[in-house]
This record gives C-alpha cells, structure tokens and sequence, in this order.
C-alpha cells in the first residue's frame, strides 16, 4: 500500500517538480496551492505556476496576481498566474524591435510585419507561450520545487504533446543550422580565410533546445518529478481520468497517484436531509468503482468542505488532508 | 556533395593561397606581387569552381532554414503539425516524389530569389 498523503511522496529530497492535471473545476488549483504551500512549510523555496487563463490562483489567494510575475503570497512561496496574452505581445514587440535595431530600419517590410502580427493568431501560441514561460523558470532554476497547475485536461495533454513537438522542431532546425556552418567552414578553408563569424541563429537554437530538454528530462524523470491527477468521485470523472492517464502514459508520463477532490464525510451517512444522504450513497458506489479502477493509485482525498476553501487558512485546511492524509476513504 | 567528399581536396588545396600570402613583408615589391598574382591565378583556376559550388549549396540549405521557419508565410503550415500529421497517412506514398521536386535545380526559391 502506497503512503497515504502526498507528504510521502513530494516532500522528499530531490522531487523538484509536481504538475497537477484533471478536468476544469475539480480542484487542480486548490490542491496545487495546497501542496505548494505544505512544501513552503517545510522549508522549500516553491514556485506555484498555474497556467490556467482563468486567474483561479488569485481567486484562491484572493490577491490579484494575474500577470503580475512571481508574487510572494506567504514565506517561500512563491505563485505566478500567467498572462499569456500579454506575453504574447511583449514577445512580439521585443522580435519587431530586434529587427529594427538590428538592421537599422525605420519601418518593418510589410510582409514581415504582417507575418508577425498573424502569427498571434496561431492556435499554438497560447500554449507555446506558456510552454516557453514554465521551462523558463525551470530551466533558471531559483526553486527548490515547481509546482504545476495544469490547464483543463485535453489542453493539458497538448501542452505536454507541444515539448516533444517542439524539441523535434528545434532539433531539425539545429541540424540544418548545422549542415549550413559545415559549408561556411568549407568554403572557409577552401579560400583560406580565417574564421566564420559565430552563428547567432545557431546559438539561439543550442538556448531553445537547452531550456527545452532541461524541462522535459525533468518531466519524465520519475525520481525528481510527480504527476497528479485531480478527480472527483463521479461516474463521469472516472471515466475522463482513465481515459486521461492513458492519454498521458501514451507520451510517457506515468501518474504518480490520483487525488479524490470533493468526498462528502462520512457523518454525511446519517444527515437528516435525504438530499444529503443519497448524494453520499451514490458517491459511496463510485469510490467503490475508483478503487476496483485505480486501486493503490489514489494517495488521498479531500473532503468537500462547507464553504470554498480560500486564503491561506484556507489552502492550510486542504493541505491537512492533501499531505498530511486526514481523510481517510478505505 | 557532402563535406566528407571535399575534404580531401580542400587539405590539399588550402596551402596553396596561404602560400602565396608568405610574401606579405614589403622587402621584395615585385617578387611579392608576382606571388599574389600567382596565388590568386591559381586559386581562379582550381578553386573558384568549387567555392561557388560550395555557396551555391550553402545558401539551397540557407533557403530550407527559412523554409522551415517561416514556411506560413508561403502558406507552408509549419506548427503546429496537428493536421499535416493526420493527412500524412495519405501522402506517404507520394513524399518521395514530392521531395525529388524540392529538391531539383529549379524549384521554386528560383523563383523568389531570382
């Protein structure tokens, strides 16, 4: 039987990061936050990344952070909430501005302009902006622990899909960036001349592809990473994980456990309000499917609180049964 | 033409232009000159050929680079593949032939880049 509580398994030395993935709304942030804030507790430096465009990170610090950078919501803990749009137009202002400077122009040649602009458009571009901005931190490495909120499951996927897209993408590239030099060289030595000028292009390239394989070696590391999914005990949530945790096996990332968000106590049993007590029946069955399903995968639960859990205080009372494993459903 | 089949010939030519600089200090006018001359004479006959062969694959590769890059903007859809990736099932019987086209003296960067 696997450690009940998360403790166990993140707070041991050498884990640098967790990735909480699973539906929209079934509490990725929540538990998230949890994590990140248990391991602040204990001494981390953590850096809670949520990459959901929805500001749910700031809803449950209640602190506008959005787009903010990295805010230090309680000692060692650091969140960041992206604003991938606006990382988007930076980004696109910085490249025109490097044109500009670069060659000394006034104006951008329309097409290349209009190139650029369209490019904003790309379906991509959200995702690779954020792709860009966690492997960035990783890859600075100033925390101890990263810790993941994903966006909702099928973006998720593709986001994690987008690494092995995009090192294969850069790797062509460096290849012919490579194949290109190998002819300068040649005509180097053939006219006798001294040597080529360094390749910014390709320097670029090894910069990408550094920061790319830096954060997907540490994602398929399972001695320094572990991945969660968030489920609630529902038919329909069952149903979505497993097809999720194929999804996610089939790009090589193997779960490190399912956390159950939203199980109603026990002293519901025998709560007047039939209401109440069917709602805890049905969910009984389906935590009875969840264990035949996923067994010795679920590491803890969550109990549906009385009121959203929000704050630091908070965050602390789901860290109690998220880490430290309070609840207890078998 | 690979780098590995020139290789050879570029050992074996690359002394020849480098000789012809020996003479840089200004002691013999002529002599010197003479050299240069010779050198440069020598580099025309036996180099110069390759050299543009060597830029003229230089910059086919240069052109695939920008392809690759930038290939939305000549309506190449580059990233992310989701769709070409579906399609490719029914094109791979034909991926060969349409490289071969690419690849050709005439292709179409003729056309852009004159």
């Amino acid at each position: 039987m696997v450690a009940w509580g998360l403790r166990e398994v993140v707070l041991r030395d050498g884990v640098k990061m967790v990735i909480f993935a699973g539906k929209g709304g079934l509490g990725k942030t929540t538990s998230s936050a949890a994590l990140a804030y248990a391991a602040a507790m204990e001494g981390k430096k953590v850096l809670c990344f949520s990459t959901d465009p929805q500001a749910s990170l700031s809803d449950i610090f209640e602190r506008d952070i959005f787009g903010k950078g990295e805010v230090e919501v309680a000692p060692n803990l650091f969140v960041v909430e992206i604003d991938a749009d606006a990382k988007i137009n930076a980004y696109i202002q910085e490249v025109k501005r490097k044109i500009k400077e670069k060659y000394m122009m006034e104006q951008i040649p329309p097409e290349i302009e209009a190139y650029i602009d369209s490019s904003v458009a790309e379906p991509a571009m959200y995702e690779s902006a954020t792709y860009d901005a966690m492997a960035d931190y990783v890859a600075k490495g100033e925390y101890d622990l990263y810790v993941f909120d994903m966006p909702p499951f099928g973006h998720g996927i593709r986001m994690l899909t987008m690494a092995d897209v995009l090192t294969s993408w850069v790797e062509k590239l460096t290849e012919v960036r490579e194949k290109a030099r190998e002819y300068d060289e040649i005509a180097r030595r053939l006219k006798s001349e001294r040597l080529v000028k360094e390749d910014e292009i390709l320097n670029e390239l090894y910069e990408i592809r550094r920061k790319l394989t830096t954060f997907t070696d540490l994602m398929r590391d399972r001695s320094k990473s572990a991945f969660f999914m968030v489920m609630t005990p529902e038919a329909m949530s069952v149903y979505d994980t497993e097809k999720a945790l194929e999804a996610f096996r089939s790009i090589g990332i193997k779960p490190a456990g399912v956390v159950l968000n939203k199980v109603l106590p026990k002293e519901m049993a025998d709560n007047p309000s039939p209401y109440i007590r069917n709602r805890y029946r049905q969910q009984q069955e389906v935590l009875k499917m969840i264990f035949e399903k996923f067994g010795d995968l679920v590491v803890a639960a969550i109990p549906m609180f009385p009121r959203e859990p929000k704050g630091l205080e908070g965050i602390r009372e789901v860290a109690k049964h998220l880490v430290d494993g309070v609840t207890r459903i078998w | 033409m690979t780098s590995e089949l020139l290789l050879p010939s570029i050992k074996f030519f690359s002394c020849v232009p480098s000789l012809a600089c020996v003479g840089k200090e200004k002691t013999g006018g002529l002599l010197s000159k003479l050299k240069g001359a010779i050198g440069e004479v020598m580099y025309g006959a036996a180099l110069h050929g390759q050299v543009s062969a060597v830029l003229k694959t230089r910059m086919y590769i240069e052109h695939m680079f920008i392809l690759m890059i930038l290939g939305d903007m000549l309506g190449f859809p580059i990233l992310p593949p989701y769709y070409s990736l579906r399609l490719l099932p029914y094109a791979v019987p034909n991926v060969q032939a349409w490289k071969h086209r690419f690849y050709r003296e005439r292709d179409f960067t003729d056309v852009i880049y004159g």
